[in-house]
């Protein structure tokens, strides 16, 4: 989707959000001030906007059906640039000029553990889209992870490949801190199923050529190659297997086969090639349909998993506030904590640290140009091949 | 045996494909000594453009080489009469304010690529099989990407060693004023010859992008890469960049392979700091450049 369609449809967005609010104002209730800094605009803008959206969508429908606490909810945005510093300026307005009554999260592990001192320091909950672990193991109570844990992204992939009899797994790691937590993962996972990692080495994100580090992957005969990679090195690592003939049973990419363009920039090479996702919109999941629907009318693109936990994570949000029944930040950070319920993204759970337990990950499949979901079975939109058909 | 033949082809092939995106600095840089920051962004340019043509029209990077090298040409050519041209060359710290130009200007390109394309990396589907010779399988892309990277380098090199043009080019960069008074139209030169070290990025970026996937952001990158290269070879020696890139293909992939892809980089400039330790102009640079 084009950059100014985003813009656009935001600015059509926040002019929906302030004829709801104006609205709100003429039942004489100030509205609960709802506040976040995302990235608006920039390089790494897209997947945020969807997050936004999200948490837009999810406010409208709360607004539309009466608000929370009786009281309509007014969004404070501000653009974050990508940048982790104006992020923290950014938080610091929120809570000191701005009072914000509730915080919701940046994108990106980045920014959200840049804030995560103030915003903890403050004592206000913030249901939290930072996959990896660190920041949820006591030391931010007042964190929420409304996403999957980091380690568990490879679950559903390794969980097939174990079914499938697979012993050996070539693991290509790209030398950033959510890869590298992902690796981690994935070897925890193989070692529960019995099964092999042969082959585990890491390589910079700057690197374009892979031909040395999957032609010597290769040679360990491994039956599946998984990488824990972000769109381009998963692209750099198919072409290399496909250009220097390098065969396995099954390919697997965390990042990098959910987004369109892998299969755009790859084309054919792309078949077969499987992926995780933390969403997708044929999800059985509680009020999913639902979701779809109204994300396609107000935004007209299909909602992505960023957009869904985003979503997902706002609708928990009001629910933990109405049953507490007051904007009460230390009364809503123990009942979120023993939040069970079903979203669309999954079953959200989470432990005394606030880490996720609930949400897990769905492995896809590019299966003659469509992106399938082919694991776990009953959520499957087709079945999947397996093993992989040789290189032509 | 096998893997250490294999290991080596793959070292030449990739070291032609850096040549390739190197080609059009070592012009505009080693020969014209105008520092162009914005080279990286322009190959990032041109493979977007061929990414556009390929999604749209369905034409293949190599029928779409010459379009992009051609846009490229004259947005090489308004650049360098509007704004190079404009700001003072012909003074003493010229190599300063064309820094500081294209520095600036690389960032225009970066994000006029990024309204046009948004910040996703992209890439084409094109030459992904391989050639089989014996046990060994060579990767088209990379062959295909090699070849014509030798081939431009030959041809440039021609060009500027026994042409009229060519050595014109060369007299303008050793002295504007000497040039000049030899009746050289020097402002012509100059725009000619940025024109046509932007052309060569704008094809080098259609054929890399079915190798390597571009983002917007992905231009610095290069340009770095490039700047390594060409001063590794001798600023504006092509022979030299040749040898300094097949220097570098092969250390890159043995390196990969031997001490892992981590070690790579750092080697590559342990490699390059050598060689400036003990050749200060380069492997084939001679002290006084031209």
């Amino acid at each position: 989707m084009p950059s100014h369609l985003i813009r656009l449809t935001a600015a059509v967005g926040v002019v929906a959000a302030s004829l709801l609010t104006s609205g709100a104002w003429a039942q004489d209730k100030t509205p609960i001030k709802l506040g976040l800094a995302i990235t608006q605009t920039g390089p790494y803008s897209p997947p945020a906007l969807f997050e936004l959206h999200g948490y837009e969508l999810a406010v409208d429908q709360i607004n539309k059906a009466g608000g929370l606490l009786g009281r309509q909810i007014e969004i404070v945005k501000y653009d974050d640039q990508g940048n982790p510093s104006t992020a923290v300026q950014l938080y610091q307005k929120l809570l000191t000029d701005d009072k914000v009554d509730l915080l919701l999260s940046p994108y990106q592990a980045d920014l959200v553990a840049a804030v995560a001192p103030i915003v903890n320091r403050a004592q206000k909950v913030m249901p939290s889209l930072a996959a990896n672990v660190e920041i949820y193991n006591g030391k931010y109570p007042y964190l929420m992870q409304s996403i999957t844990q980091t380690g568990r992204y490879m679950e559903p992939v390794i969980d097939l490949a174990a079914s499938k009899g697979y012993k050996t797994i070539a693991l290509l790691v790209q030398n950033t801190q959510f890869p590298k937590q992902l690796g981690e993962g994935v070897v925890a996972l193989a070692k529960q199923k019995g099964m092999e990692v042969v082959f585990n080495e890491s390589y910079p994100p700057t690197t374009t050529d892979f031909s040395a580090l999957v032609l010597k992957a290769g040679e360990k005969k491994p039956d599946v190659i998984i990488g824990a990679t972000y769109l381009a090195d998963a692209q750099g690592i198919v072409r290399a297997a496909k250009a220097q003939n390098v065969q396995a049973k099954m390919f697997a990419f965390s990042i990098g086969p959910v987004e369109p363009e892998f299969y755009r920039g790859l084309g054919s090479a792309a078949e077969q090639m499987f992926g995780t996702t933390l969403y997708f919109k044929s999800l059985k999941t509680k009020g999913n349909p639902e979701f779809v629907a109204a994300y396609k009318a107000k935004y007209d693109v299909d909602p992505d998993y960023h957009a869904a936990v985003a979503y997902a994570s706002m609708k928990i949000f009001g629910e933990v506030v109405s049953k507490v029944g007051s904007l009460d930040q230390k009364k809503i950070r123990d009942e979120f904590v023993k939040t069970d319920e079903p979203t669309v993204v999954g079953e959200y759970k989470l432990n005394q640290n606030g880490l996720q337990l609930g949400y897990t990950s769905y492995a896809l499949q590019w299966l003659k140009g469509q992106q399938e979901l082919v694991y776990p079975k009953d959520q499957a939109t087709a079945d999947y091949v397996l093993p992989h058909s040789a290189w032509q | 045996m096998t893997t250490f033949v294999t290991l080596i082809i793959l070292g030449l092939l990739w070291g032609g494909v850096y040549l390739l995106a190197a080609e059009g600095l070592n012009l505009i840089y080693g020969v014209m000594k105008v520092v162009n920051l914005a080279h990286g962004d322009f190959i990032v340019f041109g493979g977007l453009l061929a990414f556009s043509l390929y999604g749209f029209i369905g034409i293949n990077p190599l029928l779409s080489f010459p379009v992009t090298a051609i846009v490229l040409l004259a947005i090489g050519a308004a650049v360098q009469f509007g704004i190079l041209e404009r700001i003072g060359l012909d003074r003493g710290d010229a190599e300063l304010r064309t820094l500081l130009a294209t520095f600036g200007l690389s960032y225009v390109v970066a994000n006029t690529s990024f309204l046009l394309w948004g910040s996703q990396f992209q890439s084409i589907p094109f030459l992904q099989g391989f050639v089989r010779a014996g046990p060994i399988a060579i990767p088209q892309a990379l062959l295909v990407c090699s070849v014509l990277a030798f081939a431009v380098a030959i041809l440039v090199h021609v060009w500027l060693n026994y042409t009229m043009l060519g050595k014109s080019v060369r007299a303008v960069a050793q002295s504007g004023l000497g040039a000049a008074s030899c009746g050289l139209d020097i402002v012509r030169i100059r725009v000619l010859a940025f024109a046509i070290g932007s052309a060569m990025a704008g094809s080098a970026g259609a054929l890399l992008i079915s190798l390597i996937p571009f983002q917007t952001s992905s231009g610095g990158e290069l340009t770095v890469q490039a700047f390594t290269l060409i001063a590794l070879g001798g600023l504006g020696n092509y022979a030299g960049a040749f040898l300094a890139a097949e220097l570098l293909g092969l250390v890159e992939v043995m390196v990969q392979y031997y001490l892992g892809t981590n070690a790579a980089s750092a080697v590559i400039y342990i490699v390059f700091i050598g060689v400036l330790i003990f050749r200060p102009y380069g492997l084939l640079g001679r002290a006084v450049r031209v």
